[in-house]
């Protein structure tokens, strides 16, 4: 547990040193989540009642979809940072160290995450509760099944990007498929717009892929569109999904390094 | 320490196609050549040894660092480090060694040198009592403290090889890697690096294999010597032995006014005739540059003049064709 503490600190570190560029991605954060906040508004005078929820629900829904979007930002993950060593070769400064390639990418992910979560997250989360009429989480345990529930997020998107990274490996440049990739997730998470939106074949495909686990299924137990019985099936769903992709990880992981080949000298 | 039996290394490398839409086609199927980079090799170095491991340009030198050091898996053959098979216990392994890669850096780029190395600390759960040890080691020699708060980026490259240095060292590995350490430093960097390899080596009794093009770091430091060419180890032995072979050759190159017909020089001989110059070569032991100059001057006028130290390829060259240097070649 030591060594994620120790890259939280060098990820502070690290991002204290572009201070310019924080103040715009939280700037950037809140102009996202205003918009947001009036899409929904606007649509809710047009056509009351046609979404499910309440508008209060749906705005806090998607306000903290979009300040979450610079920790969960599918462009920022690990599949970036092992790309470009793949390509500059030095992949190799990385394997020299005593640690598990897979746990060493998660632990470096993980202190940018929590930095971020720190520095942009909170910070906008608390300007939309004064500003942009943000509800507390449904009931008490929603809240706690919430935090759970956005953990387990974050390591099936975590291992979705590592495996992506494994793609690099083997493709050298991976910006054409980042791109796709980056839509889908977004798309199939329901980051903009809820799952329970979807089209009949569209919301089924959308229910069983590991996408959900991503943004809909923490919001939804936030807003407390799932409750009960279906807030632990939600969890449930994230746990199996983070526990099979985590094997997948290791497993490729084993298979690519067999494999690799440094670029350059 | 390190033992290496018939090691091998293929990669498989991507042929492009010639001949119409030959990028598209690349995309649907694509040919594989296999290329080997390391071709049955088989040495071993004992504790405390300073080995230097050379040869040309794409001979398979760092391919083999790289299966030492587990970040590559061999295609067949037997590595072994202190026990450890690489490869298999990668982890395990890197505990035990320090790498440096003249060519890249294992520092974090944006933050000051301290930073990282404060990380590698955790990373390698180092000791408190042996981190400070260690840092006072750096700062008595090789002056860590002087750039230890500079960001990595805005080092000279000779205070970014020391800080690598510092880092490959910060766990006191048993054996030390090092992939060309004195690339592109400056003459009076590289001598500081050279005496803090030196005495790591010396004091620590830490066993080191160093890549390099460079004949200095080779006479400075290493007393055994290993050639490599075309992925095979060619010479492996004494290196005053390969100097006095092949290391006491020089060339004179004379620039002409005009180009002359070729001719005999007593105690030279003539290799190399282009335009209006002409290389001579001579040994260093029986004939003098400035008799050579005299005698050549005497006779045609010199516009310029140059004395050439052999180069490690052109010996490793001179090695390899003459395949002979004793009985000790491999």
């Amino acid at each position: 547990m030591n060594i994620f503490w120790s890259f939280t600190r060098q990820a502070f570190h690290n991002t204290a040193i572009y201070r310019f560029e924080y103040w715009l991605q939280l700037v950037s954060a809140f102009l996202m989540m205003y918009s947001v906040y009036w899409i929904w508004n606007i649509l809710y005078t047009q056509r009351p009642g046609a979404f499910g929820v309440e508008l209060g629900q749906m705005v806090t829904y998607g306000v903290i979809a979009m300040a979450l979007e610079s920790i969960f930002n599918p462009g920022q993950g690990p599949q970036m940072y092992i790309s470009s060593q793949i390509k500059s070769g030095s992949i190799d400064t990385d394997l020299i160290k005593p640690l598990d390639f897979h746990l060493h990418m998660l632990a470096k992910n993980f202190g940018e995450i929590s930095f971020r979560f720190g520095t942009i997250v909170l910070p906008a989360a608390l300007i939309g509760f004064l500003f942009l009429d943000l509800q507390p989480p449904a009931t008490a345990l929603n809240g706690l099944s919430f935090a759970v529930s956005l953990t387990l997020g974050y390591l099936v998107l975590f291992s979705l990007n590592f495996l992506l990274g494994m793609v690099s490996v083997l493709t050298i440049d991976i910006r054409s498929i980042a791109w796709t990739y980056n839509s889908l997730v977004r798309f199939f998470a329901g980051q903009m717009v809820p799952l329970w939106l979807f089209p009949g074949w569209l919301g089924g495909l959308a229910n069983v892929l590991p996408f959900k686990c991503i943004y809909s299924i923490p919001l939804s137990i936030y807003i407390g569109k799932l409750t009960g019985a279906a807030v632990w099936e939600g969890l449930l769903f994230q746990a199996v999904w983070v526990v099979v992709l985590m094997a997948v990880c290791r497993l490729v992981w084993a298979g690519v390094h067999s494999k690799l080949v440094v670029q350059g000298g | 320490m390190i033992r290496v039996e018939h090691l091998v290394k293929e990669y498989k490398q991507s042929k492009r196609k010639d001949g119409p839409f030959s990028a598209i086609r690349t995309l649907f199927s694509a040919d594989f050549v296999v290329k080997r980079a390391v071709n049955d090799i088989s040495f071993t170095i004992d504790e405390g040894e300073l080995v230097g491991y050379i040869g040309p340009n794409g001979a398979g030198k760092s391919t083999s660092i790289k299966m030492l050091t587990g970040i590559l898996v061999p295609t067949s053959g037997i590595v072994e480090v202190n026990g450890i098979v690489p490869y298999k216990n990668r982890k395990e392994h890197a505990r035990q060694i320090g790498v440096v890669f003249g060519q890249k850096t294992q520092l974090w780029w944006d933050v000051p040198v301290i930073d990282s190395l404060r990380l590698l600390k955790d990373i390698y759960k180092v000791p408190d009592a042996l981190y400070k040890r260690n840092l006072d080691l750096f700062c008595d020699l090789i002056e860590l403290h002087q750039f230890q708060n500079t960001p990595v980026r805005q080092l000279s490259l000779g205070q970014r090889m020391r800080a690598d240095l510092a880092a490959a060292l910060i766990h006191s590995p048993k054996i030390l890697f090092l992939d060309e350490p004195t690339i592109g430093v400056d003459v009076v960097a590289k001598d500081r690096l050279r005496t803090f390899i030196k005495e790591i080596n010396r004091d620590q009794k830490v066993t080191v294999l160093l890549t390099t093009h460079d004949m200095g770091d080779i006479e400075k430091l290493c007393s055994r010597m290993m050639i490599i060419d075309r992925g095979e180890v060619i010479y492996d032995g004494d290196i005053e032995l390969i100097r006095r072979k092949y290391g006491e050759y020089r060339t004179l190159v004379v620039q002409f006014e005009r180009p002359i017909a070729d001719f005999d020089v007593a105690g030279a001989e003539l290799v190399k005739s282009e335009g209006t110059k002409k290389w001579f070569r001579f040994n260093r032991n029986e004939a003098s540059p400035s008799e050579l100059i005299t005698q050549i001057g005497a006779r045609f006028p010199i516009t310029d003049l140059t004395v050439e130290e052999p180069e490690i390829e052109e010996m490793v060259r001179s090695i390899y064709e003459g395949k002979s240097v004793d009985a000790k070649v491999v």
